[in-house]
């Protein structure tokens, strides 16, 4: 029965992407649509004394001018979390979508809607606006200290929305006394930017009868409705949101709204009478969007002689920005997983997320693990130097197992990650590590990161499977494909489990008028927990089809099959296409709805090798090679996973070696373009290995767990290690640009 | 905006098309918004990306940095020009069976940018590859599959051209 799953069969989406017919959010054009632009605030802090849009409400061509005064003024929150936190938790509402307060340069004062992007960016200019500045804060150790400018009182007096997090088990104060090494580090991380391809954009369509209409490049069409249904106070079942079909990359930072785009373009159609596009420019992408959280984690692990773990005390600063958007979950996930891969009697972290005046920081692929991964790495690694113990062999010593008692919520269920770093080390012939020569100008090093994420959760997941008379397959579900692969994989799932040809299948893309609840496309969450849904559906469809067919053959269903779309018993066969038309023709349908059989989370696992060459000359890491090994517990379609892998592995290059927001003196961040901002291209691309371990998972579907994050979450961890075996020091910060190597080589 | 009433011509996926648009339009909007010709994407505006690449009288160029008015009479192909008769170009069909295409945003300007330098060198070292594809930015991919899929279609158009020899 199983053709489809486990072949790395074509994308479907592929097709129309590469002949340049695939529709995006920026491909949009409705009869009578505006264009619109945003007025930005030049000052990180500050407020709005007064506000003059006359003259740029009469300039011709100009249909409407929002600002807080004539916009709703409800208080939200642009990410996920207005949808999806657990129920005896209240989301943080701390943003609008014009305001009279900005604390970023970048926040949102003024929209203009058009008939022309030129004719709104001369109204923009005619906006007047005076200022009052106010004390600014952009290091969230210095938002922490009592004299700091407060951002948001009403929702915190010391910037720490949510509080401090905390995990424990055990003791760590005994613990810590009962170590006969322990080791202590402090990490600095920087901003990332998802820099997706497509920016963040929306078109809404307010209409007059009071529906709400918004293509959006959201990663969640069904919490964006949620969300723009509290802004404008309406009955979620009036607005629609829809991908058109497709959106151009997303990593995280369009889980909700993207940006504010979806409001913008709403609140402004809502003035004009007439749809709004809101396209935001690279510049504004860049500037005001969420980024991967920056900040400072600090470690201390301790160990018994022979090697074995024995207590944890993880600390971590991490700067949110203007805004909380996902903050306090991004705090929450680096402590449950960088306490969960080793084996550890005690354990103790803590970590708060702390307002500051830049840009707000919000959900990237990894959600806080790779700074917690960064930093617990450096110490396992600083642990092995202690003890002389091979760091490999330290990592097998220690690491988690199927039943281990960890702080999660959810069990460790099945583990290959002792197979997946035997897998990294032998890809990148580990016997040479500790062995290189330490002289000349060129130094070589390797390195190993084990490591863990999450995918899940596998609650609001639904599947609806519906057969059409023609016996074809449609399938829906709500979440969206930001690139990553899914909706193929349904298909091969739906296919196989069904019981007909791939091509007979058709998935639904993102549209909340006709696919039912679901939180969207992140948290690695899409195989499996929708995975999960569309396994029940399609068991129920197959029943159903069955069922049908045996009174039609009359035989008992038991001894019935169905492939490829022909359903065969004893020696006669009927097609599904004739049971479909059939039933059809006499009132039937068959319609199935599934749901997960489980509702949470449950662990991936990888382990990353790293080989480097570092020029002492210029203080270049050139990678050479970078071996990942991940226990995906099955491949659905093993050429999408590799590619969730590799893209994955290269933004965890670029976090490592040179992707970096900096904020100025002023609290502009310099890089706002492609240009200054510096991503990987293809020229850095060092050798690469995949390798795959399916040791399936009993709670995912097919055993299959999602992937989509964890590519990127042990890339820094395993390059600096792979430099501190070639240049004997710990990096202490990323990304590691050549002055911060030739500063270390100075030291 | 500047004010131009003379006509310009040019030659769009082999297709004669005139237009009075103003010469001062940015290539790039001039497809997209005039022609629908959605397929090259912007994802920049400044010359940075790629992603709005097309091919202007053999080269590949960013679309968003073109002047319509700097390019009158030109030839012009766009991705929506590559299939021919309902068969998919070389690269388009090993950009799918590589597994080359996630998101698809870069793709357009990708196969552009890969069609140029095949068109003038049907076997490209991947030091040469490497440099023509420099300025196309992917955040999805990591490169590695777009990379295999440009050398597959290398192969595939040698394999035929080899054929069409031996026919003749
Ligand atoms: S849009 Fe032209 S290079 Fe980026
Ligand atoms: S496939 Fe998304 S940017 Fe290349």
């Amino acid at each position: 029965m199983n053709n489809n799953i486990g072949n790395g069969i074509s994308r479907q989406d592929a097709y129309e992407k590469v002949r340049g017919v695939a529709g995006y959010t920026h491909d949009v054009v409705l009869p009578g649509m505006l264009h619109s632009c945003v007025l930005r605030s030049p000052y990180a802090h500050a407020k709005v004394v007064s506000i003059d849009t006359t003259a740029a409400e009469a300039l011709p061509g100009v249909y409407a001018v929002g600002t807080y005064k004539n916009t709703s003024s409800r208080l939200f929150n642009a990410s996920g979390v207005m949808a999806f936190l657990a129920p005896d938790l209240n989301p943080v509402l701390d943003q609008v979508i014009f305001t009279d307060c900005p604390r970023y340069i970048g926040d949102e004062i003024a929209g203009i809607a058009a008939e022309t992007e030129e004719i709104a960016q001369h109204a923009l200019r005619l906006i007047k606006v005076k200022y009052k500045k106010l004390p600014t804060v952009f290091d969230p150790l210095e938002a922490l200290e009592s004299n700091a400018p407060l951002l948001h009182p009403h929702i915190s007096s010391c910037n720490t929305p949510g509080g401090v997090y905390t995990v424990n088990q055990g003791d760590v104060a005994t613990g810590f006394q009962e170590c006969d090494v322990v080791f202590e580090g402090k990490y600095k991380l920087p901003i990332q930017k998802q820099a997706q391809l497509e920016t963040q954009a929306a078109v809404a369509d307010f209409r007059r009868s009071g529906e709400l209409i918004v293509y959006s490049s959201t990663q969640s069409t069904h919490p964006t409705r949620i969300i723009l249904a509290h802004i404008f106070d309406m009955d979620q079942s009036k607005v629609r949101v829809l991908n058109p079909k497709y959106v151009g990359g997303a990593f995280g930072v369009r889980i909700g709204m993207s940006g504010k785009a979806e409001a913008i373009a709403a609140a402004l159609s809502k003035l004009a009478g007439r749809p709004v596009q809101t396209v935001y420019s690279r510049e504004e992408d860049f500037m005001a969007s969420d980024s991967r959280h920056s900040g400072y984690v600090s470690v201390k692990l301790g160990a018994k002689k022979d090697g074995t773990f024995h207590a944890l005390d993880i600390h971590a600063v991490l700067n949110t920005g203007a805004y909380t958007t996902y903050g306090i979950e991004v705090g929450i996930v680096l402590g449950n997983l960088a306490t969960s891969v080793y084996r550890m009697p005690h354990i103790h972290y803590d970590g708060r997320v702390v307002y500051t005046n830049i840009l707000t920081a919000g959900a990237f692929r990894g959600f806080g693990n790779p700074q917690g991964t960064f930093a617990l790495e450096a110490a396992v690694d600083g642990i092995a130097k202690m003890l002389h113990k091979d760091p490999l062999e330290l990592r097998l010593q220690n690491i988690v197992c199927d039943g281990d008692v960890w702080p999660l919520a959810y069990p460790c269920r099945a583990s290959g990650l002792g197979e997946c770093l035997s897998k990294a080390a032998k890809g990148i012939d580990w016997k040479q590590h500790g062995k290189f020569d330490a002289v000349g100008r060129f130094r070589r090093g390797i390195g190993i990161s084990s490591g863990t994420h999450l995918c899940g959760t596998a609650s609001s997941a639904c599947a609806v499977l519906r057969l059409e008379f023609d016996g074809s397959l449609q399938i829906a579900t709500g979440t969206s494909d930001i690139g990553t692969g899914n909706m193929t994989a349904f298909q091969q799932i739906a296919a196989d489990l069904v019981g007909i040809p791939l091509e007979r299948t058709y998935v639904m893309w993102s549209d909340t008028d006709n696919t039912p609840y679901d939180i969207g496309a992140h948290s690695s969450r899409c195989l499996y927990s929708i995975g999960l849904a569309l396994e029940d559906a399609s068991h129920k469809m197959k029943e159903k089809i069955l069922d049908y067919a045996a009174e039609m053959l009359e035989e008992s269903p038991k001894q019935l099959r169905v492939e490829q779309g022909v359903i065969r018993g004893g020696n006669r066969e009927i097609t599904v296409t004739e049971l479909a038309d059939h039933a059809h023709r006499r009132e039937i349908q068959f319609v199935t709805r599934g749901f997960p059989r489980n509702n949470g989370f449950t662990a991936t696992w990888h382990a990353v090798a790293a080989d480097v060459e570092i020029d002492t000359y210029t203080g270049v890491v050139n990678v050479l090679k970078i071996v990942a090994a991940h226990d995906i517990g099955k491949a659905i379609n093993p050429v999408s996973v590799e590619g969730q892998i590799e893209g994955g592995i290269v933004q965890g290059l670029g976090y490592a070696l040179r992707e970096e927001m900096t904020i100025q003196a002023d609290g502009r961040p310099y890089n706002t373009s492609y240009h200054t901002y510096m991503l990987p291209t293809i020229g850095d691309i060092p050798e690469m290995e995949i390798q795959l371990v399916e040791c399936p998972d009993p709670s995912g579907p097919l055993g299959a767990k999602g992937t989509g994050e964890s590519g990127m979450v042990s890339t820094a961890a395993a390059i600096a290690a792979a430099v501190e075996d070639a240049i004997g020091v710990r990096p202490q910060e990323i990304p590691m640009t050549p002055e911060r190597i030739l500063k270390i080589l100075k030291d | 905006m500047q004010e131009h009433t003379d006509i310009l011509r040019f030659i769009i996926n082999g297709r004669e098309i005139y237009t009075q648009a103003p010469h001062d339009m940015m290539l790039s909007d001039f497809l997209r918004d005039q022609l629908f010709l959605t397929g090259t994407k912007k994802g920049c505006g400044k010359g940075e990306c790629g992603a709005c690449t097309v091919i202007v009288n053999g080269d590949a160029v960013n679309s968003c940095m073109i002047l319509l008015g700097k390019v009158n009479g030109a030839i012009i192909e766009t991705i929506e020009g590559l299939e021919k008769d309902g068969k998919l170009h070389p690269l388009q069909e090993s950009f799918v069976q590589k597994g080359a295409v996630q998101c698809g945003f870069c793709t357009p300007g990708m196969i552009m940018s890969a069609k140029a330098l095949l068109d003038r060198n049907d076997n490209p070292s991947k030091e040469e590859i490497r440099e023509a594809l420099g300025g196309n930015i992917c955040r999805c991919t990591g490169y590695v599959k777009i990379e295999q899929a440009v050398e597959a279609a290398v192969e595939e158009i040698r394999k035929n051209a080899g054929k069409e020899t031996k026919d003749e």
